[in-house]
């Protein structure tokens, strides 16, 4: 018990963390299933920052700012902020868009997919299913060589680029909230006060921090050394947010008319699975992305901006799917999406060497 | 009950070349395994090579190894 608690206190803690914060930030007013969603959040950002006009969703998000500030306290702290980039950051910037495309075309990211299956969401099941295919895909080419070649270290100045100007904007919403979208009605319109978002974040982002929580390294461990700990916050995650829905009467179990929420199980599952392959080659999933941008890796920052730039396309190009389900559009979005991450871990796994 | 023992890690700038130190190792019968980097040793996620200290001079005098980002002990549970 003691090896055990040892080697998973820190990332069990982290999840039970995380399912309580969710819980508690739907309750307060975040959206069914939605106390946290890194891919919604960053959408409601880009939409706040009109860089696309769909009301329902624009609201600038305190979560995110939490998390990435809360990660980069606790990496000061532990001396872990480290200034570091240079790791085809263009490359990254478009499977960071991609990421987004297949979200949202699930409806959620890796973190929202196991809130939503603590919701008994049954689609997030297939959305799960979907997820690990990716990452299995990812992870062949990962054996094969596959790299975004080295990161290379950058300057303080740099590092902190991507979490002021998160800090920046965020202080702009409160001081002059009127330059900013938002949303009257919807998701959007969903949230509690905005010092209880900005804290759940900064909390989840500070022990993410700590802890490494990764929904993709996660499986990736377990499926290429056998090593289960951080699977373990995905474990904690789900199992808290059952026991939090169950008492407080929200677990609907089923697949239909869950919150927002589709039940077309191919797209589900095509959505996630591009999510999966996509954060392989990224070397984490969006939260993940999010933290190592608060502890100085430029390369996630590019990734973060690539995310809200990809929501701003969903959006202006109908690629999101909604409660009717996925859209044209975005269907040929997500196999375009299959054909660039084909492309790109072929083109980085069998590259010339100098 | 199963101790904590120290264990030598390697850590590289990519996963690519923690993949190419299992081949190598492989073809010249070095020990060691792959294994996900210690939370203890980076914050990165990433891809290191698990060894025991008493061979670490196999990694420091060997040659045509991938660049090393680092070399550590730590005090693991995972044999």
């Amino acid at each position: 018990m003691k090896r055990f608690m040892s080697q998973n206190g820190i990332i069990l803690l982290t999840g039970v963390v995380i399912g309580i914060a969710a819980l508690t930030l739907t309750f307060l007013g975040n959206p069914a299933n939605m106390g946290f969603c890194i891919a919604c959040f960053l959408r409601d950002i880009s939409g706040a920052l009109k860089l696309h006009s769909t009301a329902t969703v624009q609201y600038f998000r305190p979560e995110i700012v939490g998390i990435i500030a809360g990660a980069a306290v606790t990496a000061f702290a532990a001396k872990e902020f480290k200034g570091k980039g240079g790791s085809s950051p263009v490359v990254r910037f478009i499977l960071g868009a991609f990421v987004m495309i297949g979200a949202l075309m699930f409806l959620g990211c890796p973190l929202r997919m196991v809130i939503r299956i603590g919701g008994g969401d049954f689609n997030a099941i297939l959305g799960l299913i979907g997820f690990v295919a990716g990452i299995l895909e990812g992870i062949i080419f990962l054996k094969k060589g596959f790299t975004l070649n080295r990161a290379y270290r950058q300057s303080k100045g740099e590092a902190l680029g991507l979490p002021a100007v998160f800090v920046i904007l965020f202080v702009f919403t409160l001081v002059f909230p009127a330059a900013f979208q938002v949303s009257a009605e919807g998701p959007g319109s969903m949230h509690p006060l905005w010092i209880v978002s900005l804290v759940a974040g900064l909390v989840v982002g500070g022990l993410c921090q700590r802890s490494r929580m990764c929904m993709v390294g996660g499986i990736r461990n377990s499926v290429m050394f056998k090593d289960f700990s951080l699977i373990m916050g995905f474990a904690a995650i789900i199992v808290t947010v059952v026991i939090g829905n169950l008492i407080l009467g929200s677990f609907h179990p089923g697949f239909a008319g869950q919150p927002v929420a589709h039940s077309d199980g191919l797209w589900n599952f095509l959505g996630m699975a591009l999510v999966g392959w996509m954060s392989i080659l990224l070397g984490g999933c969006p939260l993940r992305q999010l933290i190592l941008a608060g502890e100085g890796n430029t390369d996630s920052a590019v990734t973060v901006i690539g995310m809200i730039a990809g929501a701003a396309f969903c959006h202006n190009f109908g690629l999101a799917s909604s409660a009717d389900g996925p859209t044209f559009n975005g269907k040929v979005a997500v196999i375009l999406g299959f054909a660039v991450a084909a492309a790109v871990s072929a083109a980085f796994t069998w590259r010339k060497e100098k | 009950m199963r101790e904590k023992t120290l264990k030598l890690i390697i850590t590289f700038h990519t996963t690519a070349a923690a993949m190419a130190m299992e081949k190598i190792c492989a073809l010249r019968g070095l020990p060691g395994r792959l294994g996900p980097v210690p939370r203890s040793v980076t914050s990165d996620c990433g891809i290191a090579w698990w060894a025991d200290p008493e061979e670490r001079f196999l990694f420091e005098t060997g040659e045509d190894f991938p660049e090393f980002e680092g070399i550590y002990e730590v005090l693991s549970y995972n044999s």
